[in-house]
C-alpha cells in the first residue's frame, strides 16, 4: 500500500507542490494583511483568497481527473493488477492521495490562522471566550473547506474515467464551480458539512462501481 | 521440436491433475455483437495451452475476462481456483501477465519500473532478474517509451517471469520479437515450465512457437472454440488426403467431418476429422488410382479449422 502511494505522490507531485506553493502564499499575504491596516484585509481577501479558490477549483477535480484519464488512457492499472494489487487497492490509494493534496494545502494554512489568533486575540478575561469561538470557527472553516475540496477532487475521480477528453476537462470543474457557491449560500455549520457529505459519498459510490466492475 | 521434447522429458513427473483456468459457459457481448459465444475451457496445473485463433477472434477478450479486466456478459470464470472478478492480491501475485502492445508505464525509466514491481511482488525474484537484464540486455537508464517494441517486449517478459508466477498469461508475447529474441523467450518459457506445477497459457499468432512449446491447443473461431485436445490428438485426428480418380472425381464420398474439399480434374484433396477405417472403406467403394496423406502442420490444421464451418471439427 505504501509503494501504491508514493507511486500517486511522485506521479502526481506538481499538485503537491502546487498545493503547498498556493498554502504558502496565502499564508504569507495573511501575516501582512493582518498586520497591516484593516482596509488590507478586504483586499487581500479579494486579491488572493478568491484567484486561490479558483485555483482550486480547477486543481483538484484537474488532480482527480489527471489521475483516472491517464490510467484509462495509459493503462496503468492493467499494468498494477498484473503485479500484487487489486483494483481496490489502486482506487483507495489514489483517494488517499487526494485527501494527502488537500491536506498539504489546508494544513498549514489552519495552523498558521490558529496561530494568528492567539497572537492577535485581545488578552484578558475574555480571552478564552474568544479563543474557544473562534477556534470553533476555524475548524468548522477546516471542515467545510475540506469537504468541498475532497467534493470538488470526487468530481474529478467520476469525470475522469473516460477516453474522452472534452468530458474530463469541462466535466469536473464545471460541476465544481456549481458546487462551490452552496457554501456562499448555506455558510459555515452543520448543514453544509451534511449536505458535503451525501455528495461525497454519492460521487464515491459511483467511482468505485464504475472503476470495480468496468473494462481496465 | 527439439525443445517440445525436451519439456515433455522435463515434465514427466509434473502434476496435471488441478484447473489452474476454468472458463464455464462463457459468454461476451461488445455493443450487441457477439464475441464469445458459450466457451468452456479448462486448463489443468502444468500444461502449456497454446490459444490460437484469428485476428479479433476474441482471444485477447479471453484472457482479459480471466484477469478480471474485463467483465463477462453470462458465464464463469476461475483462476487458481478464485472468480476472476474477484482476484485477490494473492491470487495476482502468482499470475505472471504479458498483454498484447505490453502494458508498461510509458513515462516510467525502466529502473523505476522495476522498483515499482519489485516492491510488489512478494515472490521477486532478483538473481533471475539480473540474468534477463543482462540476457537481453535492457537498459534501465532509458524511459520506456523510448524503447523500441523488442525492447518494451523483452523487458515485460522478464518483469513477467522475475515474479515467480504459479500461472503465466502470454497474450501474443513475442510480438516484435526478433528471431533470436523469440527463441531466447522461448527457451526462458521453459524455464518456467521445468519448475514443477508451473502452467502457461499462450496466445500467439506465430504458430511454430506455439507448435514448439504447447501441450495443449484451443482453436477459436467467430467466437467459439471450436478445437480443444491436446496437440498431438489434433494432429492425429485432422488429416489430409490426396485423391486421384481413374475417371472423374465422384459427386458425393458420403464421407462426414469434412472440414474442407478441393476439386480439380480428377484429383481431389480433402481435410477430415477422425479419420479411421470406416472412412477409408468408404473412400475405397469408388477405387481411387491413388490415396496419398498429405502431412499437416499446426499451420495447416489451424488453417483448416478457422475455415467457415468450424463445428464440425470440435474435439472432445
Amino acid at each position: 500500500m505504501f509503494t501504491l502511494i508514493k507511486r500517486e505522490i511522485e506521479d502526481h507531485i506538481g499538485y503537491f507542490i502546487g498545493a503547498g506553493f498556493l498554502s504558502g502564499i496565502l499564508i504569507i499575504v495573511s501575516i501582512f494583511a493582518i498586520s497591516a491596516q484593516e482596509a488590507s484585509v478586504a483586499v487581500v481577501f479579494v486579491g488572493f483568497y478568491i484567484p486561490v479558490i479558483i485555483m482550486l477549483m480547477i486543481g483538484l477535480p484537474g488532480m482527480g481527473v489527471s489521475q483516472m484519464y491517464t490510467d484509462r488512457t495509459r493503462r496503468i492499472s492493467v499494468f498494477l493488477c498484473g503485479l500484487s494489487v487489486t483494483r481496490g487497492q489502486i482506487l483507495t490509494v489514489r483517494i488517499i492521495t487526494g485527501i494527502l493534496a488537500i491536506l498539504t494545502f489546508l494544513v498549514p494554512l489552519t495552523i498558521t490562522a490558529m496561530v494568528l489568533l492567539r497572537i492577535f486575540m485581545p488578552a484578558g478575561r475574555i480571552y478564552s471566550l474568544y479563543s474557544s469561538v473562534a477556534s470553533g470557527f476555524i475548524f468548522d472553516i477546516f471542515i467545510t473547506a475540506f469537504l468541498m475540496s475532497f467534493a470538488c477532487y470526487c468530481l474529478g475521480l467520476q469525470t475522469g474515467w473516460t477516453s474522452s477528453r472534452i468530458t474530463p476537462t469541462l466535466g469536473g470543474v464545471a460541476l465544481a464551480f456549481v458546487l462551490v457557491p452552496l457554501i456562499i449560500v448555506k455558510g459555515f455549520g452543520l448543514h453544509i458539512v451534511v449536505i458535503l457529505v451525501l455528495f461525497i459519498a454519492a460521487s464515491l459510490v459511483r467511482t468505485w462501481h464504475r472503476f470495480m466492475s468496468t473494462s481496465l | 521440436m527439439q525443445l517440445k521434447n525436451s519439456i515433455g522429458l522435463q515434465r514427466k513427473g509434473g502434476r496435471m491433475n488441478e484447473n489452474v483456468i476454468r472458463v464455464e459457459n462463457l459468454v461476451k457481448y461488445f455493443d450487441g455483437r457477439c464475441v464469445l459465444d458459450s466457451i468452456n475451457l479448462k486448463v489443468p496445473q502444468g500444461c502449456i495451452y497454446g490459444l490460437l485463433g484469428r485476428n479479433a477472434a476474441g482471444k485477447t477478450t479471453i484472457i482479459r475476462i480471466l484477469l478480471g479486466h474485463e467483465p463477462p456478459t453470462r458465464g464463469q470464470t476461475l483462476l487458481l481456483g478464485a472468480e476472476s472478478t474477484n482476484l485477490s492480491a494473492k491470487i495476482h501475485s502468482q499470475i505472471g501477465y504479458v498483454a498484447e502492445g505490453h502494458n508498461l508505464i510509458q513515462n516510467y525509466k525502466v529502473g523505476r519500473l522495476v522498483k515499482l514491481c519489485k516492491a510488489l511482488s512478494p515472490q521477486w525474484n532478483d538473481e533471475f532478474f539480473k540474468h534477463l537484464t543482462e540476457t537481453f540486455r535492457l537498459p534501465m537508464d532509458r524511459k520506456v517509451r523510448e524503447l523500441s517494441i523488442g525492447m518494451r517486449a523483452k523487458l515485460n517478459l522478464s518483469l513477467a517471469m522475475a515474479i515467480e508466477p504459479e500461472l503465466l498469461i502470454l497474450d501474443d508475447p513475442t510480438l516484435g520479437l526478433d528471431t533470436v529474441a523469440r527463441r531466447q523467450f522461448l527457451e526462458l518459457a521453459i524455464d518456467v515450465i521445468q519448475k514443477q506445477g508451473r502452467t502457461i497459457l499462450f496466445s500467439s499468432h506465430i504458430l511454430g512457437d506455439v507448435e514448439r512449446i504447447a501441450d495443449r491447443i484451443g482453436i477459436i473461431t467467430a467466437g467459439k472454440l471450436v478445437v480443444d485436445c491436446g496437440l498431438e490428438e489434433l494432429k492425429e485426428r485432422v488429416k489430409k488426403f490426396r485423391l486421384i480418380f481413374p475417371e472423374s472425381v465422384p459427386a458425393n464420398l458420403h464421407l462426414t467431418e469434412i472440414i474442407n474439399q478441393q476439386i480439380e480434374g480428377r484429383e481431389m484433396v480433402i481435410t477430415v476429422v477422425n479419420w479411421n477405417q470406416q472412412k477409408q472403406a468408404l473412400v475405397d467403394v469408388f477405387k481411387p488410382s491413388s490415396c496419398t496423406e498429405i502431412p499437416m502442420s499446426l499451420e495447416d490444421i489451424f488453417i483448416e479449422c478457422t475455415k467457415p464451418n468450424p463445428e464440425s471439427i470440435a474435439c472432445s
